[in-house]
């Protein structure tokens, strides 16, 4: 095969996306080189590493939630445990999201048909997408290995370690290229991917926990299994290796054969008429939004079910052990209450992820050009706002509630006795004037400065890694301060103070009003 | 007596986004009852005036009136009485077509049922596929439906048929015809000068940002020349210094005068009559050729069009065109 016009699509591809390329990679650069180090700071005497490993290889919570990592009991070790559950998920994304930026959305907007309508083989852009995306996935991998290096990891296992890392960003690369071939959109490859990814780290939990074979059936298990502070397997970096180049070879070889535009799995007929609910505002608002809303819901459904059915553990776990409570960042005093905080902290994360998604889903409407259809009718900008307004925050209230009852009831499973619902559902809902002011900044950043809006993504970003690591990297208070997390008091752990909810709820509709009087000052469209 | 109100009137339009001054002056008039062409080349401010005039932007400068109103003030309350059709057609890829139209008419305040009916089954549009696997025509044809079968004042479309098979270009010009006559008034946005040109009662047409010329498709024409290209048994008399007559050239193939001039509108029946006296063998009259109206509007650097009458060179080869 020669590859007509590689070079000319491996250029167009990377100056249209080499900004959203560079942020990813940067940052996930930052994050892990950066926690990297701070636990590397913490830890710094054989002794606490060998505290830490005592505690974490105590139950099975953890083990579920990080992986089983062999030797444990040294610093690379604890980072690898630290990292199980942010890595497992960052980096497939990391594959995925690239890989469906440079094709399937590429083609969807059209723009692959300008440029294979010159001399251009119809797989070269599949190709040129997934040369782009492993770049970006080596450049990470050196960066990270070079990062640990240089806190005190041996090299040769700290490249073991990013090389497994990056060997599974691989693996999610080249399936994402092969769903985009198979499926007609991009929201297609991300749903599928995120699908696959989600049943890979069960069968990695599974598996881990029953240590059984069932770990080497889940992309995660390969990685895990490299034991980069054990053994030092570098041979089973073949495997992710080998299936990456078979999805890859594969989606190339499809890509070759289909129409432009058209994909192997196609769509079925719909109702002719729309109903005089989806006629309303509300209604295609709801409409618009329902997806994410179960999306996200079922992430934090499945997370609160998972917590909540492991809460016997969790106890057991932390109850008389200091160590492994310190590792979970509570203190084992009231194990019930904290299992609760900690969870709903998850869950106010998710909630608050939708509220960024949703909000940025209208400036979408806005890019695609549907929002000027809209406004070019009898519906004023402000009723629109309202509409899109009503179903994002019902979205929110509804992804804690339900998500808090599913928490009290895998609860009140695990551990044989009644829960009490009202408690956790008020830690749920005490979360929300946070939840909401981050929203609020997203919908301000829509109204007034909508180019800019990706910062929202960027304070999303900050708010989650200050409310998980902040406290366990003991980051000055200022900054912990500055996510509205923070102000909530960790319920129903700690007390709430109404005062601190009344001054988040105002910021937060403060906000929103800016963003909606700046909706309506400004022009539609806005590029 | 008074003129009627216009349905869009703009004048002196300026706006600038950043450092890009997309309009710099624009005029721009609608009355009302009338399809009103409005042409110009790739990024001369179509968009951007048609946006301006439905209240979506803020002009920079200028005046602008909707229906007499300051469309940016009273958007929502003007737009009850206008459908449109974005450039850039978009629409909800999980939705079908038929409830995308739902919707759209929704927004502009219902459709009328029948016409709804009927221009579907017009355009041969499936209602029940879903947007995603629409082909881009089709999607195109969603919204245009959705503005056809709206019961409103204005329609104002931007663009609308970029993506039609010239089967369902027929049927839009024909429907359009038909909006018209039940006292319709129409913006239409196009790069489709057969389109202008069979729906169009008058033209605007503009380049970066400015009107370069406003009027009647019979005004503009004035401004171009009729070819004619003869074959007579005698040499034509005195035909060269005739009234209206330019670029003459006449000479002597196989025993006949073959003959080939221009001439204003005004004049032709004196040639004719010259021709006619010259014992016509054949005769080819090339009416004045928008296509070439507008590219010389279009065409970079040249002046505005009231500067005088177009050249023959301008206009083209007519031979070409008899042959
Ligand atoms: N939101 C915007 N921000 C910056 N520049 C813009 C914006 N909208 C339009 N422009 C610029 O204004 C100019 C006029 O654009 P406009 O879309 O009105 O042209 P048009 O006549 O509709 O062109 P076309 O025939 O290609 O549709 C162009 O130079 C364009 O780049
Ligand atoms: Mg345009």
């Amino acid at each position: 095969m020669t590859a007509t016009g590689l070079r000319a699509m491996l250029g167009v591809q990377w100056r249209t996306h080499r900004r959203g390329t560079l942020v990813w990679v940067l940052a996930l650069i930052a994050l892990m080189v950066g926690t990297a180090g701070s636990i590397a700071g913490l830890y710094n005497t054989p002794e606490k590493i060998h505290t830490y490993a005592q505690a974490v290889t105590a139950g099975d919570a953890l083990v579920v939630i990080n992986g089983r990592v062999e030797g444990i009991d040294s610093l690379g070790g604890i980072i690898a445990d630290e990292f199980g559950f942010f890595a497992a998920f960052l980096l497939p994304l990391l594959g995925i999201s690239l890989v469906a930026l440079m094709t399937r959305s590429e083609e969807e907007a059209g723009r692959l048909e300008a440029v294979l309508a010159g001399r251009v083989a119809r797989y070269v852009p599949v190709l040129a997408g997934l040369t782009i995306a492993s770049a970006a996935i080596v450049v990470t991998t050196v960066a990270f290995a070079l990062g640990l290096t240089a806190f005190g990891v041996p090299a040769t296992r700290s490249i073991l370690y990013a090389a497994s890392l990056g060997t599974l960003a691989f693996v999610f690369a080249g399936f994402a290229a092969l769903l985009a071939q198979v499926t007609l959109h991009s929201r297609g490859v991300y749903t599928w991917g995120l699908l696959i990814l989600a049943g890979a780290y069960v069968l990695r939990g599974v598996g881990d926990v029953t240590k059984t074979w069932v770990t080497w059936l889940s992309p995660l298990g390969w990685a895990e299994k490299a034991a980069p502070f054990g053994d030092m397997r570098w041979w089973t970096l073949l495997i992710p290796l080998t299936v990456a180049c078979l999805f890859a070879a594969l989606a190339v070889l499809v890509a070759g054969r289909r129409d432009l535009g058209s994909a192997l799995v196609g769509g079925g007929a719909g109702p002719a008429r729309a109903t005089s609910w989806l006629r309303s505002p509300i209604g295609l608002a709801t409409a618009i939004h329902r997806a994410s809303i179960l999306a996200w819901l079922a992430g934090a459904v499945i997370l609160a079910g998972t917590m909540g059915s492991l809460a016997q553990q969790f106890i057991d776990a932390v109850l008389g052990n200091p160590a492994m409570a310190a590792a979970f960042g509570v203190s084992g005093a009231q194990p019930v209450d904290e299992m609760v905080a900690l969870t709903q902290l998850y869950i106010a994360i998710i909630a608050t992820g939708f509220a960024v998604q949703a909000v940025g889903s209208l400036r979408g409407e806005e890019t695609a050009g549907r929002l000027e259809m809209q406004l070019s009718g009898r519906l004023s900008r402000l009723r629109w706002l309202a509409a899109h307004g009503l179903v994002i925050v019902t979205g929110v209230v509804i992804i804690v509630l339900v998500s808090s009852v599913v928490l009290a009831a895998g609860m009140a499973w695990s551990m044989g006795t009644p829960v009490n619902l009202g408690l956790v559902l008020w830690a749920g809902a005490a979360y929300l004037p946070a939840e909401l002011l981050v929203g609020g900044l997203a919908l301000a950043l829509f109204g007034l400065r909508p180019r800019a809006f990706p910062a929202a993504w960027g304070a999303l970003a900050s708010v989650t890694f200050i409310a998980f690591l902040g406290p366990g990297l003991k980051l000055p208070a200022w900054l912990l301060d500055l996510a509205p997390t923070t102000h909530i008091g960790s319920p129903p752990l700690g007390t709430v103070e109404a005062g601190q909810l009344v001054v988040l709820g105002a910021i937060a509709a403060t906000l929103g009003v800016a963003g909606a009087v700046g909706f309506r000052r400004r022009g539609v469209p806005q590029s | 007596m008074t003129a009627p109100q216009p349905v869009i009137r703009a004048q002196g339009l300026t706006k600038t986004f950043g450092q890009v001054r997309a309009l710099d002056g624009l005029d721009l008039e609608v009355t009302p009852g009338e399809v009103h062409g409005f042409l110009g080349p790739n990024g001369a401010g179509k968009s951007t005036t048609i946006r301006i005039v439905l209240g979506l932007i803020r002009a920079s400068g200028g005046h602008v009136e909707l229906f007499g109103r300051d469309p940016w003030r009273q958007a929502a309350t003007l737009h009850e009485r206008l459908a449109y059709v974005a450039g850039d057609v978009a629409l909800w890829s999980g939705l079908t077509g038929g409830q995308c139209l739902d919707v759209l008419g929704a927004t502009q305040g219902g459709l009328d049922e029948a016409r709804r009916t009927a221009l579907i089954e017009r355009f041969e549009l499936d209602p029940t596929k879903r947007i995603r696997d629409y082909s881009k025509g089709n999607r195109q044809k969603v919204a245009l439906i959705a503005a056809l079968a709206a019961d409103a004042e204005l329609l104002v479309l931007d663009e609308p048929t970029s993506g039609l098979d010239p089967l369902m270009e027929q049927a839009f010009q024909e429907v359009v015809r038909e909006r018209r006559k039940d006292g319709c008034t129409v913006l239409l946005s196009s790069h489709i000068l057969g389109e202008v040109e069979a729906l169009a009662d008058r033209v605007t047409i503009i380049r970066r940002g400015r009107t370069v010329t406003s009027g009647t498709l019979a005004e503009l024409r004035r401004h171009t020349r009729t070819h004619v290209h003869a074959v007579t048994v005698d040499a034509p008399a005195g035909l060269a210094d005739a009234p209206g007559v330019a670029d003459y050239v006449s000479e002597r193939l196989d025993g006949h005068a073959d003959s080939r001039f221009t001439i204003d509108a005004a004049h032709l029946d004196d040639s004719v009559g010259r021709l006619h006296a010259a014992r016509i063998h054949t005769l080819t009259v090339t009416p004045p050729s928008l296509d070439a109206l507008f590219l010389r509007s279009y065409d970079g650097d040249a002046g505005p069009l009231d500067a005088g009458p177009l050249d023959a060179s301008e206009l083209g080869e007519p031979a070409e065109a008899a042959r």
